[in-house]
Order: C-alpha cells, then sequence, then structure tokens
C-alpha cells in the first residue's frame, strides 16, 4: 500500500495537499529570523517536519491552524523565539 | 461554497457522532440509538475499547488464574490432598482469550449495526465545531460525544525507549514468564501485575516515588498491601526514582534512588506501570473545546465540554479513570444531549476496587482528601480478624475503615479484605445517599459473612 496523501483545510475553507516543503520553509525562515545559523536552521526544519509527518500518521485530513500549532510546538524545544516568531508571524510582519 | 465557520449546519449527516467505542461512548450511542436518533461511531481500534479487549476483563481473568493457583497451594490446610501443580501459560492465555470473547467484543460491530448504529473505521480529526474527518470522508452531526480513552504515560527515564519495556497489554501477551520483573509504577495497575505475576515465582522488583503504594488510598491501604508483597517475596520499593535503564545483553540493568542512595538491578523484562494520560489529539482546538494534555477535556457535571454540543465521558476527561465511571458519564451525556432537563454527575461515592489478594476497595474520600479540604472527620477501623468469617476461611490480613462526619454521616471508606470489591457498595450506598452509620449499625448482616466487618466498624462510630 503507498502512502495516500494528506490535505490541508485552510482558513477559508478550501483545501489543499499537504506539502512538507511549505512547512519546512516557513520554519527555516522563522529560525533565520532570530539569527539562528543557516546550518543548523535547515537541521531544526528537518526535525520539526519529521515530528509533523509523524504526527500526520494516520490523519487523512488536518487543518492549517493543527498543523500551526503542531509544529510551533515542536519547534519550541529547539528554538523557543523561533517558535514565537513562526506561530505569530502574521501579527508581527 | 465553503461554510462559514461556526455556524450550525442545517443539514448534518448525523444526530450524534460517538468517537471512541468504549464504555464512554457505547452507552450513550446505544441510549441515542434507542431514541430513534442518527448515530454513528468512529472506531480506529478494536471495538468495545480498552476495558473488555486490553484492560480490566483480560487482567482479571488472568488475575483468576493466579488465585486458582494460590489456592491450590494452600488446599491442604483444609484437608484436602492434590498432586503437583503446574502453570500453563498456553492455557491461561486461552482461558483469558475466552474472557474476552465471551464480552461479545468480537461481535461489537454486528451489535453496533443492529441497533441501526453505523460504524466508522479510522482516526478522528474534528475540522470545525461540526464536521470531523475520518480517512478521506468528512462527517457531521448535531451532537459530538468524544470518549476516546487514555493512553499509557512514558516517563522521562533515559534508556526506557531503548529497553524495549513492556505496558500491561504486552504483559498480557508474554509468551514465557521473566525470571526478573522490573514494574515502574506502584498503583492499581502496577500492583495488580506484581500480584500476579510474584505468584507464578517471577522475581519482582515494584517502584514507586509516593512514600506508599496505590498513593491515592488510605496510607494504612499501602502500607499493608506491601506488607503483603514483601510476605510474598517482592521486593518494594517506594519514594523510589528510576534514574536509568541500560541494556546488557537480553537484560536490563535499572538503577533507581531510593532514599538518597543508588541501586542497581538486573532484571530479564521492565514492565511500565506509571499511568494514564487522556487521548487528546482530534483537532479539539478546531471544534474549540478547552483540553489539557495531561488533565484532558474540561467538562461542566453535564458532561458538556466548552462546545455546549460537544460531549465528552470516560478516560478523556481525567477525572477518575474507571469503566464504571465512563458508563456513568456516557449515560449522562446521553441523556443530556437529546433532553431540556440536564442531568449533573455526582462523583461523591465512586467505588475503587483493586484485585490483588486480598483485595483493595475504597469509595468516596480519603484522609488526605477531607484534610485537604479542612473538614472534620472521625474515622474507625476494624481489622477483618475479629469476624467469624475470618476464622473458618483462615484469611485474617485485612481491615475495614470508615470515614465519617462529627455527626456520623459516613464520608469514605477503605477496605481490605478478601471480598473488599463486594463490600465496598454496602458503603457506596451509604456515602451516596448521605447515610449515617447507625444505619448501618442497625441493619442485620448474615454471620458468618466479611460484611459483618462493615456492621461492627460502623457500630464503632454510631456508640461515640
Amino acid at each position: 500500500m503507498g502512502k495516500t496523501m494528506k490535505h490541508i483545510v485552510k482558513r477559508r475553507g478550501h483545501t489543499e495537499a499537504y506539502d512538507e516543503r511549505k512547512l519546512y520553509a516557513a520554519v527555516f525562515s522563522a529560525c533565520q529570523s532570530v539569527r539562528e545559523p543557516s546550518g543548523s536552521a535547515e537541521l531544526i526544519a528537518d526535525k520539526v517536519v519529521s515530528d509533523i509527518n509523524e504526527w500526520m500518521g494516520n490523519k487523512h485530513e488536518v487543518t492549517s491552524n493543527d498543523i500551526r500549532a503542531n509544529a510551533a510546538l515542536h519547534l519550541k524545544a529547539y528554538n523557543p523565539d523561533a517558535a514565537y516568531i513562526y506561530l505569530h508571524h502574521r501579527v508581527v510582519w | 461554497m465553503y461554510r462559514k465557520k461556526n455556524n450550525k449546519p442545517k443539514i448534518v449527516d448525523f444526530d450524534l457522532i460517538v468517537v471512541g467505542t468504549g464504555a464512554g461512548g457505547g452507552v450513550a450511542a446505544h441510549m441515542a440509538a434507542a431514541r430513534g436518533k442518527k448515530v454513528a461511531v468512529i472506531e480506529q481500534e478494536s471495538i468495545g475499547g480498552e476495558c473488555p479487549n486490553y484492560g480490566c476483563v483480560p487482567t482479571k481473568a488472568i488475575l483468576q488464574s493466579a488465585k486458582m493457583y494460590n489456592t491450590v497451594q494452600k488446599v491442604s490446610d483444609f484437608g484436602i490432598k492434590v498432586g503437583k501443580t503446574e502453570v500453563d501459560l498456553g492455557a491461561i492465555h486461552s482461558w483469558k482469550n475466552q474472557a474476552v470473547k465471551n464480552t461479545g467484543t468480537d461481535e461489537g460491530r454486528q451489535a453496533y449495526e443492529r441497533s441501526g448504529i453505523t460504524v466508522i473505521r479510522g482516526h478522528a480529526h474534528f475540522l470545525d465545531p461540526w464536521m470531523l474527518s475520518v480517512g478521506k470522508r468528512r462527517y457531521s452531526a448535531h451532537n459530538f460525544l468524544v470518549a476516546t480513552g487514555s493512553h499509557d504515560v512514558v516517563p522521562p527515564i533515559h534508556g526506557l525507549k531503548e529497553c524495549d519495556y513492556i505496558g500491561y497489554r504486552q504483559a498480557l501477551e508474554l509468551t514465557t514468564m521473566p525470571k526478573k520483573l522490573f514494574i515502574i509504577g506502584g498503583g492499581a495497575i502496577g500492583s495488580e501485575f506484581t500480584h500476579y505475576f510474584s505468584s507464578f515465582g517471577v522475581e519482582v522488583h515494584l517502584a514507586d516515588f509516593m512514600p506508599h503504594l496505590l498513593g491515592n488510598e488510605d496510607p494504612e491501604v499501602g502500607e499493608l498491601v506491601e506488607a503483603i508483597f514483601e510476605q510474598e517475596g517482592v521486593n518494594v520499593h517506594t519514594e523510589t526514582r528510576v534514574i536509568k535503564i541500560v541494556n546488557k545483553g537480553k537484560q536490563h540493568v535499572v538503577s533507581f534512588e531510593k532514599l538518597g542512595k543508588v541501586h542497581s538491578v538486573t532484571v530479564d523484562k521492565v514492565m511500565l506501570a506509571a499511568g494514564k494520560s487522556p487521548n487528546v489529539d482530534l483537532g479539539l482546538e478546531n471544534a474549540g473545546v478547552h483540553y489539557d494534555k495531561k488533565r484532558g477535556i474540561h467538562v461542566e457535571r453535564t458532561m458538556q465540554t466548552t462546545a455546549p454540543h460537544i460531549y465528552a465521558a470516560g478516560d478523556v476527561t481525567g477525572r477518575y479513570m474507571f469503566t464504571h465511571v465512563a458508563s456513568y458519564e456516557s449515560r449522562i451525556a446521553g441523556h443530556n444531549m437529546f433532553s431540556p432537563l440536564k442531568h449533573m454527575a455526582d462523583y461523591r461515592a465512586v467505588p475503587r476496587a483493586i484485585y490483588v489478594e486480598p483485595e483493595v476497595a475504597g469509595v468516596g474520600a480519603t484522609e488526605a482528601e477531607l484534610k485537604k479540604k479542612g473538614k472534620k472527620y472521625q474515622s474507625a477501623a476494624v481489622p477483618i480478624s475479629v469476624i467469624g468469617r475470618s476464622n473458618v476461611s483462615q484469611q485474617d490480613t485485612g481491615f475495614v475503615k470508615i470515614l465519617a462526619n462529627k455527626k456520623g454521616v459516613i464520608l469514605g471508606a477503605s477496605i481490605v479484605a478478601p471480598r473488599a470489591g463486594e463490600m465496598i457498595h454496602e458503603l457506596a450506598l451509604a456515602v451516596q445517599w448521605r447515610m449515617k452509620a447507625s444505619k448501618i449499625d442497625y441493619t442485620m448482616h448474615a454471620y458468618p459473612t466479611w460484611s459483618q466487618a462493615v456492621r461492627i466498624c460502623a457500630n464503632k462510630i454510631s456508640c461515640r
């Protein structure tokens, strides 16, 4: 059995396919914005993406809020400042 | 067109969707179906949930085997001779599986479908307050009941994850008995498995960070159980913190700190029984349901969550993790969601039973709880050795203890006795209906029964 495609329900209600690259990019840029070195930011983004993939496990559909809250929770363990920026970037910027 | 968030939909798939088919979910599902409502249940594991498949039923079945084995060892005291007794672990498993089968879990799905309830398999995840996703489909309803149960807590112990530890589910399926076993956690599960394994000759080390085993009960209960275990050859380590576990070939070296000193013991298996934590990973934030990862979903006494059309029952509420509490809460939720007159849950007289030998049972408040609330109380205790049944059974270990207010109204009780799990209900009735100890004292109790100890204990309070 192949992997089933995961879907994200966005804030406005529409759905799009889960793309871990978008999550990676968001976590990476949150890390960089708090002066985390590139290498370390890549490692952290990798770990967060892998944590979220594991959490997604048996779920077919989750909301973008779920992804954001869970990714922030995992990111907090590696870099709390980056987690804050990641969680609130819509308000901050 | 997408539906605007938080707006109650006019057309839904079901009147009620129940997440979880255990005691917390099943009762409400059947109640709603009996009222003619359109109901669905969602289950990702075995139908019937924890209790009949992995919890109460199989554990009590294997504990019955242990009890039978212990009884046979003592029959010569009663004038009966038997030959050599042997333990057949395969046969114990067959008996346990038969007991599980007898509960009807095999036909769990059909039982729901016969009642007109739709069974959906998979993991449920709320997308908004009125809709959840299971697999590739979405389902909406006017009411929801979350009864997702709980999972084992894994404490942060260095080397624990690498040591291939077992939980109670794996302990039930062991094909060979370990020679030496280290159990982390001296609560109900840890104590019952200690009794099971030690009955069959396993060298058990039981560790808990509390000053006594069964830390939620009165201290005398834990002290007595400790003494009984130690008499059976169990190594009880209270006020102990497990520091690390190191693998050594097929064995494991467990290091623990007890009263400031570090000790090590080499064992064949490590069992984890460090408590349970609610299963709350189902997108509750999207539904507006407040929860805490450790304490579970916040519910009112009507079993309503912070989203009034979403109810929760059982272990997921994090209050009392018992099957009887789950089914009680489910009954209240099942009534309240379709009735304008709401029932309120009352936890005054929750009975607790732990199936070691002799059994341990409790109901209502403990001394620690009464002290914490600053309530004035009186207590009385009677050893079971004073009653006739103890004499004819050759079992004299145990006691009955009653806590009452100054007027003699019973607030709580603890029993350690061979039939404590049955005896406690007389006291549960008293606690529930705020009866005075004198009511029990004036009630005739058959001679010679274990329950006579309850009457004698009540007499001690009513005569003050």
